[in-house]
Formats: structure tokens, sequence, C-alpha cells
């Protein structure tokens, strides 16, 4: 027994080292299909790149925003700049509350928030996060968040990604990602204003939203590591189109949860919009839409308040 | 509890550590665990079911007993057609109930008579073909006076249960696995560094090979209507290697998961692949199963005794039934069927013993005859595959009837052709080895033994890597589960 457990003992550390250099050496040098467990999403979609490179030269500011890409492209922060506060966005593509405590751990400290403003769309609560992990572990820097995300995720790729992006980092050539992709352009602090465009309106299925419960306690310790540093915070839906809304079967359960926790805001029920003329797809504001959206926000949670702080 | 999956990888070390290391003292304390873990294993997929084991043994052990004491043959005879109907009845409420009724319906309609029966919401409890066929081997034997009945209840509990074979087989031979629960296992490093090996080769086989093949298998046949000849003829192909890496990877980790107990389970798959006619196919695929038929059902009705007629009578007899015990479809009986009308040229011919030995045993490569009764063999043997992956009958028929069109002679399509030839890398990758290991209990059995340790591990260590390279994000079930 004893030789075995020596073997084993000996075994796992050799294997972990081969098991670092092929993750480098198929992630560097086979073709992507090659290498299907390592998420190549460095420069993907929604500027994740430009917005964490930027928060890294970013120092204290009022307001922080969190959240999915409803955050990204739902509060601009030149509008608070008008009003005289200084905004970081911190959303990202899918962000799931798993990646939020991620975020909140690099950069909380750092940009020591008076407010948080965390977007709260119910299906970031329903999905597992592996997509918006491995867009935070391909366009951010290596640490041991990415490792306790990825045993909370359970998911190899997320593992073989953390690892590769880790090891890879010096070895990975400059990379620069550009400030208009398509109809998006990369606005300075995080926001993503989208080149007005109209929606059609189209029918949706009925369907139900089911709220993750890994996510959820994932939420419910980010809220607390929040009150904890005395940061005041507001939960805000961000308005979908209305058919879209209302197809949903479980709104008001979601309401429920959601308003457990002081100052929820569910635009969807406070802001008059159209679905044509302020959207750009189902979910999405147009910047038509977040000037709507914004001014109503900046009503509701008197953010000039904030001196008082 | 899946074997691919995380729980299990924390659940082995923690019985492992305890069967060694806590209770190595005392046999019986030993068998207990082994019991409670079983059960544990089982219980993790669904605890509703571990009754029905749990009665299933009682009854058993039981009728063992009963038998042991009694010489009247008329009443031997009566306890042993009790064990038959209540293990068979159970398999039957649960597996066939519903297939029997919609075809009992669909033939009164064939003859203008309507009659309405709602078929039953049944869950098909895991595992329940392999461990009521092992059971009942048990009374069988004991039956025939070839086995004597255990009056230790908690290894007869134990053997019924054995965790690493309990879903999926080997099923085992009470005259085999018994008597190993009742003498005091021994630790050996050899067999520990063994069960592991094999334990490395069978999740490559299942999470590499059979769910990489599955993924194409799955787009190609759920909409085949879509696909030319040729790339339903690569769907069918990828579906042959994705049932033996599921199905032998499966049993490699069972029998390598046993080893680690200072358990031997029988080998249930020996490259069949490389088999150069049916007749040899049959001696190397689901051997476990096979040898079963072959000891309960065949020799029984007279196996190859008898006119030719009569042994014709019998080949088909084994063949449909092992199709039909695969599951409640007419899928799986012509399937069943076609393997008897691929054995009758060989009965026929008497040559239904020629291929024995291993093929091109002691050479690297085999000869351009062995070659070609491979390949012919591997065709025959995908054709018959088509039957037990399509939805129906019709289904495998409209996929046949498109691989015999021109549209074969086309270029296989794929909306993900690079992710289908890294697949292609992989599986040439396997077949490398399975062909080298041909010889062995398993492909990587002696691979390497004569190079030091170092390299034998950086080896390991390499299909380690491809596992977690290839791997799919989230947990697959192995397909003999659904049997």
């Amino acid at each position: 027994m004893k030789k075995l457990l020596k073997s084993i003992v000996l075994f796992i550390p050799l294997s972990i080292l081969v098991y670092i250099i092929l993750i480098c050496f198929w992630g560097t040098l086979l073709p992507e299909f090659m290498s299907p467990n390592i998420g190549f999403l460095k420069g993907s979609y929604g500027h994740t790149y430009s917005r964490l490179k930027e928060v890294k030269d970013f120092k204290k500011v009022d307001v922080l925003f969190l959240g999915s890409s409803h955050t990204y492209r739902g509060f601009d922060t030149r509008l608070l700049k008008s009003e005289g506060l200084s905004s970081f966005n911190l959303g990202t593509s899918s962000q799931t509350p798993i990646q939020t405590n991620v975020l909140l751990k690099r950069y909380l400290e750092k940009l020591n928030p008076k407010v948080v403003i965390y977007e709260v769309y119910p299906k970031s609560f329903e999905i597992d996060g592996v997509e918006s992990g491995l867009d935070i572990i391909a366009n951010d820097k290596s640490d041991f968040a990415n490792v306790e995300m990825a045993l909370k995720l359970k998911n190899i790729k997320i593992m073989n990604s953390s690892v590769y992006y880790y090891f890879n980092e010096f070895n990975t050539p400059k990379f620069s990602e550009k400030e208009t992709i398509g109809s998006d352009t990369y606005i300075s602090g995080g926001f993503v204003e989208h080149t007005p465009a109209n929606f059609r309106i189209i029918d949706h299925n009925s369907e139900r939203i089911e709220i993750n419960k890994k996510q959820l306690k994932q939420f419910e310790e980010n809220i607390k590591m929040l009150y904890d540093k005395k940061i005041k915070v507001y939960l805000v839906q961000a308005p979908v189109t209305s058919k879209y809304y209302k197809a949903i079967t479980n709104n008001k359960e979601i309401d429920s949860i959601f308003s457990r926790y002081e100052d929820y805001f569910n635009f969807n029920n406070l802001i008059t919009l159209s679905d044509s003329l302020h959207f750009i797809d189902k979910d999405h504001l147009n910047q038509k839409g977040v000037l709507e959206f914004n001014s109503e926000l900046l009503k509701r949670i008197s953010l000039k308040k904030l001196e008082k702080l | 509890m899946l074997f691919n999956s995380l729980d299990f990888a924390i659940f082995l070390p923690i019985v492992f550590v305890l069967y060694w290391f806590v209770f190595n003292k005392n046999l019986k304390v030993q068998n207990a665990l082994v019991l409670v873990a079983s059960y544990v294993f089982y219980g993790w997929w669904d605890w509703r079911f571990l009754g029905l084991i749990a009665f299933s043994t009682l009854v058993d052990y039981t009728i063992g007993i009963l038998l042991s004491k009694e010489h009247a043959i008329t009443k031997r005879k009566l306890l042993l057609i009790a064990s038959v109907t209540i293990n068979l009845g159970f398999l039957g409420f649960f597996k066939y109930y519903n297939f029997f009724l919609e075809n009992f319906v669909d033939a009164f309609s064939f003859f203008g008579t309507q009659i309405s029966a709602s078929s039953l919401e049944i869950v098909l409890p895991v595992g329940i073909s392999f461990y009521t066929f092992q059971t009942m081997s048990y009374t069988i034997d004991i039956y025939r006076k070839k086995l004597e009945p255990t009056k230790d209840f908690i290894a007869f509990g134990a053997f019924v249960s054995f965790f690493p074979q309990l879903v999926a087989g080997p099923i085992e031979r009470a005259s085999n696995l018994l008597p190993q629960f009742y003498k005091q296992r021994v630790f050996k490093y050899h067999d520990a560094v063994n069960g592991l090996r094999q334990i490395l080769w069978g999740l490559f086989k299942k999470m590499v090979i059979a769910d990489n093949c599955a993924y194409y298998v799955n787009m190609i046949f759920n909409d085949s209507q879509d696909y030319s000849g040729s790339t339903l003829i690569l769907g069918a192909v990828f579906f042959a290697f994705q049932i033996y890496g599921d199905f032998s990877g499966y049993s490699d980790i069972a029998i390598g998961t046993s080893r680690l107990f200072g358990f031997n389970l029988m080998k249930n798959f020996a490259f069949p692949y490389f088999s150069r006619d049916i007749a040899e196919f049959w001696r190397r695929w689901h051997i476990s199963l096979s040898t079963w038929f072959r000891d309960y059902l065949y020799i029984p009705l007279g196996g190859s005794k008898g006119s030719k007629l009569k042994q014709l009578r019998n080949v088909f007899i084994i063949f449909i039934v092992s199709g039909f015990w695969h599951g409640a479809n007419w899928t799986f009986i012509v399937w069943g069927f076609l393997n008897a009308l691929f054995f009758l040229p060989l009965l026929l011919s008497n040559k239904n013993r020629q291929n024995i030995d291993i093929v091109a045993k002691g050479k690297i490569f085999p000869t351009i005859r062995e070659t070609i009764s491979i390949l012919v063999t591997f065709s025959i043997t995908v054709f018959a595959w088509i039957f037990f992956r399509a939805n129906n009958i019709s289904h495998a028929i409209s996929i046949i009837d498109e691989i015999f069109s021109k549209s074969t002679l086309s270029i296989p399509s794929f909306y993900a052709m690079g992710r289908a030839s890294s697949l292609i890398v992989l599986l040439l990758f396997f077949l490398f080895f399975e062909w080298l290991g041909r010889e062995h209990e398993y492909a990587i059995e002696k691979i390497g033994l004569k190079y030091p340790r170092i390299v034998r591990w950086l080896f390991y260590s390499f299909v380690l890597f491809l596992i977690a390279m290839y791997m799919q994000t989230e947990e697959t079930p192995f397909i003999y589960f659904q049997f």
C-alpha cells in the first residue's frame, strides 16, 4: 500500500506539469478546433477586453455598475459625468453573480465606489455562467479568483482556459481591440453605444425563468460583500421589450426575490418605452432608449444625494 | 452515480480508504462496507429503486437456501420457476410492459378491432437487466447443482449489488464472483496499479471516443433526412465507435475498480472490431451476456447438437432474444435477427469456429486476407448498428435507402468539419493502441512496460491530458444504462 501511495504522490505533480505544458502547446501551436476545451474569447463580443483594460487605470469612482450586457449597453457613464459624478461600467456579456464576484474581488477596493448599481437581469441568474466566465478569463488578468471560479463552476473548459491564460500571459502577442466593432462603439468608462437602430417587433413564446440556486447564493454573498464595505446598493432591472417581458410567466415571483433587498427597481414597470423605437433586439436598449431609461433612473435614485453619503 | 463524474471521483477514494485502512481486519465488515457503498452508489441515481434490488436479493437468497434443502424434483422446479418468474416479472413490467401493450393494441386494430389501453409512465430502473440476469444465474446454478448456496446474506447482497458492475455489467456468474466475497482480500500493488491503468483507458474510451462520436451521431441520426448517404455512413461508423467506447469503457472502469478492491471480474470485450467474421465478433463483444445466453438458453435448447435446422433455430432464438434484451423496440429485434442472418453462412459451412486465435498474433501487421476479413466484418456490423441506433424501423430503412443512393458518392458534410477532423485523429490514436494491445486484457495493459517508469507515466499523463482537452463539458450517461 505504501508503494501505491508513494507512486500516486509522485505521479500527481508529474501529470500536472505535463498537463500545463501540453495546455500551452495545444493552445498556442494547434488550430482552435484541435483545442475544443480552451475558450479563445480574447476580444470577443461586448468589448470586455477594452473595459477590463481600462478599469486597471481607473481610481476611485462615485458609481459602479455591475451586471450583464444590459449593464454595459444600458448605463451610459457620460450622462453621470454631465451630472458631475464619476462612474465605471463593469458589465460583461452574460455576467452571472459568479463572475460579478470575481470582478468585485479584483476591482472593488481600487474603485471604492459610494454606490453600486447592480443590474439583475433574471436570465443571468438562470444560466451556469460558463461562457461569461470564459469571457473574463480570456480578457482579464489571471489570478486565484479564476481558479476559484473554475472550482465553483466545476467545468473543465473554465479550468483549462484559466491554466492556459495564466501561463500564456507573457507569451501572447500584443493584442488590441478596435474601438468600433460593427454597430458597437466602446465609450471610455465601460459603456458600449449601439448605433441607433430600430427593432422589428416579434412575438415570443411564453417562458418561465428558473433562478439557479447556486447563482442566487453567490448573489447574496456579493451583496453582503458590498454591504460590509458600507456601499449603497441599488438593484435594477433594465427594461426589455414589453412583448418579451409579458412572455415571461413568473415576473412577480422574480420581483419578490429581489424585493427582499432594499432599493430594488424593476424598470419594466416604471417606464414606458416603445418596443420598436427604443430597442435593438428583444432585451437591449438602443441609444434613444438608454437616454430615456437613464434619465428616469437618475430621477428615481437621486444620485446627487451621493455627497451626503 | 456516473463513473465519469466528480461525485464518483470523490466516492471512490473514500470507499478505498475505508476498505483497506479501516475495515480491513474483518471480512464480514469489509463485505458490509461494499454492500453499503453499493447501495449509496445506486441510490445516488434513484433511491426509490433500492427496494427492488433488496427484494431481488432477498428472493434469490431465500430460494437458493430452499433449493439446497429440497430434493424432490417437482418442488425444486417450482422454486426455480418462482425465482425466474419474479425476476423476469420485474424486468418485464419495467422494461417491456408498454411495448407489449402497444403491440397488442396495434395487432387488434390491424384486424379492425379498436381497443383502448393507456400506456404507463414507467421509469426503467438503471441496471435492472444486468442484476436480474446475475441473480437468476445464481438460482439456476444451484438448481443445476453446480453451486452451493450461500448462507452469508451480506456476502450475497454485496455480490448482487457490487457497485463497480451493478448498473452495466459485466454480468457476473455467482461461481466466479461470490466465492471472492468469502476470502480475505489481500492488497496487491500490481493489481491496484493495473486497475488504475484500466480505469484510465476506460475513461478515455468513454469521455473522449464515445462522447465525441456521440456529438456527430446525434447530429446525423436526429436529422438523417438532411444528410447524404456518405454522411450517414460516417454517422453509422461513428456510432460503432461510440457504442464500443461507451460500453467497453464502462466495463474497463468496472473491472479496474474491482481490481482496486481485490476482485477479479470477467472480461467483457476482447477487441471485437478486429474480428475476422461475425462469429468471432460475438465471441469478443459483450462476452458476459453472450456466454450467459449460451449457458442458460442456447445449450438448454440443444446448442449446436442435433440437426442443422435445430441449430439454426437455436441461433435465431439466441440472437433475437439478445436483441430484445437490449430494449423494448423492434429495432433491437431486427438488429438481433440481422446478426443471426450474418451468422448463418458460417454455421451452414461449419466455419463458425475458424477464427479462434487473436488476429495476426505476434505480428505487427495483418495479412491482406485478414485485413479484408476485418473490414468486411466491421462493415456488416456497422450495417446492423443502424437498426440499433435508429428511432424505429422506418427510420433505419430511410437511412439505408439513402446509403444505397447516388449521394453516397459525395463528400460527407458537417456543420463543424474542424471538430470532426480532430475526432478522426483521436480515433486513429485509439485504434493504434487498441491494435498494439490486442493480445492483452485491455489495450494499454502492457504498453511501455519495457521502458522506464517515467516513460509510462508520461504516457498516462498524456492520456489524462487528452481527456481534459476533449471531454464534453457536461456529464454524459452511459448508453447501456438504458438497457
